[in-house]
């Protein structure tokens, strides 16, 4: 056992779906990842040929989000016409989440997609590697058994697997896509509903105000606002975001505080009850941010307000789609 | 503005908020136009921009007039089932609910942001909770967290 | 003499000494991302990093910059210019590429000198640099391939070369000797030293294994605007921006205006753009001309190894290879050039799309 041979096995599974699914004519092409050309990185690749299918790979360092590629449909995956391809997709658990809420959303037609589902194993946190290495080049990273072994001129170092993966990989519940064979080949479930304890954000939340403001304006002052979240975020789709509105501007696109919290805390205003916790936002970040709690944060609100979780089905409706009469308003104002 | 300046501020007494509100056009405009005709008193620290309902808030409308210099928000709409565009106002208390723990949850004061319901005959009940919003947002001193530096 | 060697324990004396006269930048560790950040305290300084994370354009050109401030009254506006542009710079411990990435800026602040950027002019003239040698070279790095060298010091006022304990120090430019000769507390270097940093130097530079032909791109470039490839390079691109942020030889910028409504007073700033961005080419009819993420992609190449070679007979790159090992999907500018070079083998068939 051990990770490394989870690994393998992922592999040749995802490679022998692929070429079933292609030589069956399908789907048309294959969205996956393939081997990075730097350490600590993977890059997603289109499959359009059978032969093609051993370039696909999976190495827990593929932490974009696949399904950011379906909206807005790139053109390299339409015919020549402008109509979708059949489009079949590696998916781990949170692309599974995401090509559901897509087709809630009516942003993809479910007829085109085919997932190939495999039971994923975690994403490496690359940020807290980088920051532990510190200013030395790394070379080369590879997983032996169940530790990341990461080397570089001369050292070699070691990092217990369990540990130094995304923290939203450490509590996820949905490791393989939820959805039917119908549309998914490989490992795949359907899932009701997941059960979840937010003992981390729950532990965030009890602190003081100044202490939780304190800890935000600390994480987040060195943004950049490159908005690399925002482009490797799958349900951040729209056609304007409204940090580009300009008729007129209304977002401050400078780099102080007061811009860079303003743009998150309407991003995750945006994602709530959407958010499907890939950890993508927080993996591609060239800063190293870690948005993961805002993520974690979205995903409480969705099931302790509304008992929602994102992307289980292609059928339910969003909260924030939707409305009950008797929905909870403690929030609001009262006469004493 | 400095800092120390502010910080005198917060102790002036005299010190008065500017509160920013946003009424739907259909209940609380009506509201607040029969609290007005009715002569009743209301703090005059809010301003009131008139909006066709409660569901035509953008949630950043809130956060820009944090960001703009408003010491306080308050959104004012009709009571559940009442809304003259039928749910205009259910939309929007999702929203809310959701903007309201987010800004909690990044730690700013709760107080800042304010949501009620009142009705084109509520007169009294608009002035009653104008009257508290304007008594949170002083109590919570200038609003320094969105504020930009300028030198 | 103008060599002279510099113990490691000496920066902060070093520093003590220019910190009256100049602005003192230097690279620091912040969470993790070093920087070129104005100095507080010697201590902070990280001279054996590998490349900076930020590119050092941020002092000469920060990701915000005030242009100007107004305040208004019941009549007048009055406008407060820039005062500080007199101000001393000192940009200590830069690596080659990133000096060299400066000589493309004068270019695009002064177009052959017909419209001239005198607030980034001003504060270039008025700045030095220190620079440092790469005694290890990252794998992603190649400007040896772009005209540069790890130890390259023609951009250079002065010039460290790291040699264990000590550092030899040159004065390069007449600016940097005279700084050099100022500092008179500096002991000359031996022969030994000078010996040991060439042979650095050559061995940084051996160490550079990525070999691009560009000429080739550049040429194959000037007929495949309409090729393909785009497709195929693209492909990957998620469309952020972290590429241009973080490019040494990015000068493109946006203009906004800030107002204080409640004070009466305003700012134009101007802040960093990057053509991926897809407000970049939008017109005010709602016509977006770079519509794609493709003709995106292909603008950031074109725009590097072909418009500029044209317009300024330099290349837009520096070989540093921030964006290599930046970019979220692993979309390697080496294997772009590199599939652009391919081009040529297919270009017999002619393809036109």
């Amino acid at each position: 056992m051990g990770i490394e041979t989870d690994n393998k096995e992922i592999i040749s599974s995802i490679r022998e779906n692929a070429k079933l699914l292609l030589s069956e004519n399908q789907v048309d092409v294959i969205i996956g990842y393939s081997e990075g050309t730097v350490p600590l990185s993977s890059t997603p690749i289109i499959i359009r040929k059978e032969e093609d299918v051993d370039k696909l790979i999976w190495n827990n360092l593929c932490y974009i989000n696949l399904a950011r590629y379906l909206a807005p449909l790139m053109p390299q995956l339409c015919d020549s016409e402008g109509n979708s391809l059949k489009i079949g997709i590696v998916a781990k658990g949170c692309v599974g989440r995401a090509v559901n809420l897509l087709a809630v959303e009516k942003q993809i037609d479910l007829d085109n997609i085919k997932m190939i589902g495999f039971n994923c194993n975690g994403i490496v946190n690359r940020s807290k590697i980088d920051l532990e290495i510190g200013e030395k080049e790394i070379l080369d990273v590879s997983i032996s058994g169940d530790d990341i072994i990461v080397k570089g001129h001369n050292w070699e170092k070691k990092f217990p697997y369990d540990q130094y993966i995304n923290e939203l990989c450490k509590v996820c519940q949905i490791k393989s896509p939820s959805a039917t064979d119908a549309n998914c080949i490989g490992e795949c479930q359907e899932l009701e509903s997941i059960h979840d304890e937010f003992s981390d954000i729950a532990e965030f939340e009890s602190k003081s105000a100044d202490e939780k403001w304190a800890y935000i304006k600390d994480a987040l002052q060195v943004c950049t606002l490159c908005y690399s979240c925002r482009q490797a975020c799958p349900m951040c789709y729209c056609n304007l975001c409204f940090v580009d509105q300009n008729m007129p501007t209304w977002f401050g696109k400078t780099t102080q505080f007061t811009d860079i919290f303003t743009f998150h805390l309407i991003r995750a205003q945006h994602l709530a009850g959407r958010c499907v916790a890939c950890g993508a936002c927080s993996s591609v970040c060239p800063v190293g941010i870690d948005l993961n709690i805002i993520t974690r944060k979205l995903e409480k609100i969705a099931k302790e307000r509304f008992d929602y979780t994102s992307g289980l089905n292609a059928e339910t409706i969003p909260p924030m789609m939707d409305f009950k009469m008797e929905d909870e308003e403690e929030f609001m104002l009262e006469e004493d | 503005m400095t800092e120390t300046v502010l910080e005198e501020k917060k102790i002036d007494e005299k010190w008065e908020p500017k509160i920013i509100a946003f009424l739907c056009n259909w209940c609380s405009y009506a509201g607040a136009d029969l609290a007005g005709v009715s002569r009743i008193q209301y703090p005059p620290n809010i301003r009131i921009v008139r909006v066709p309902c409660s569901g035509r808030v953008n949630p950043y409308f809130i956060i820009k007039s944090l960001v703009d210099g408003w010491d306080g928000v308050v959104v004012s709409g009709c009571h559940p089932g009442d809304c003259h565009y039928i749910s205009g106002n259910l939309v929007a208390r999702r929203r809310f609910a959701i903007l309201k723990e987010l800004l909690e949850f990044f730690g700013i004061e709760p107080g800042r942001v304010n949501f009620m319901w009142a009705s084109a005959a509520e007169g009294e009940r608009f002035a009653v909770l104008i009257r508290k919003v304007t008594k949170i947002v002083k109590e919570l001193g200038p609003n320094t967290k969105f504020q930009k530096e300028w030198c | 003499m103008d060599q002279k060697r510099l113990k490691k324990d000496q920066i902060g004396k070093l520093y003590n000494e220019l910190v009256g006269e100049y602005d003192f930048y230097a690279p620091i560790n912040k969470k993790g991302n070093i920087a070129f950040e104005k100095i507080e305290n010697p201590e902070d300084i990280v001279l054996d990093y590998l490349n900076s994370k930020i590119p050092p354009k941020s002092v000469l050109f920060p990701q915000n910059e005030v242009l100007f401030e107004y305040t208004l009254d019941e009549k007048d506006v009055e406008i407060t210019d820039r005062q500080d542009l007199e101000q001393k710079i000192l940009i200590f411990g830069i690596r080659p590429c990133d000096a060299y990435s400066f000589e493309l800026f004068a270019n695009f602040f002064s177009f052959h000198g017909d419209w001239k950027d005198d607030i980034y002019l001003k504060k270039k003239e008025n700045t030095t640099l220190i620079g440092i040698g790469c005694n290890t070279p990252k794998t992603t790095c190649f400007c040896t391939s772009v005209n540069g060298n790890p130890f390259k010091k023609d951009n250079m006022d002065v010039f460290l070369t790291d040699l264990g304990d000590t550092y030899l120090v040159e004065g390069i430019s007449d600016k940097g000797k005279g700084m050099v000769q100022k500092l008179s507390w500096l002991s000359d270097a031996s022969k030994d030293d000078l010996k040991k940093a060439e042979e650095l130097a050559k061995i940084a530079e051996e160490s550079i294994t990525t070999k691009i032909d560009v000429d080739t791109v550049v040429k194959n470039l000037e007929t495949c605007f309409e090729h393909p490839v785009w497709d195929e390079i693209s492909e990957s691109c998620i469309g952020c921006g972290s590429c241009a942020y973080l490019c040494p030889t990015c000068t493109c910028f946006d203009v906004i205006d800030e107002t204080d409504h409640y004070n009466n007073r305003g700012r134009r700033i101007r802040i960093w753009d990057t053509c991926q961005s897809c407000l970049y080419t939008l017109e005010t009819s709602g016509h977006n001309p770079r519509d794609t993420k493709i003709q995106r992609c292909r603008n950031r190449i074109m725009h590097k190894f072909s418009y500029y070679p044209t317009n300024y007979d330099l290349l837009g790159c520096v070989g540093c290879g921030r964006c290599v090992y930046v970019c979220p999907a692993n979309n390697d500018l080496r294997v772009i050039l590199d599939k652009i070079n391919k081009i040529e083998e297919k270009e017999d068939e002619k393809v036109v799309a």
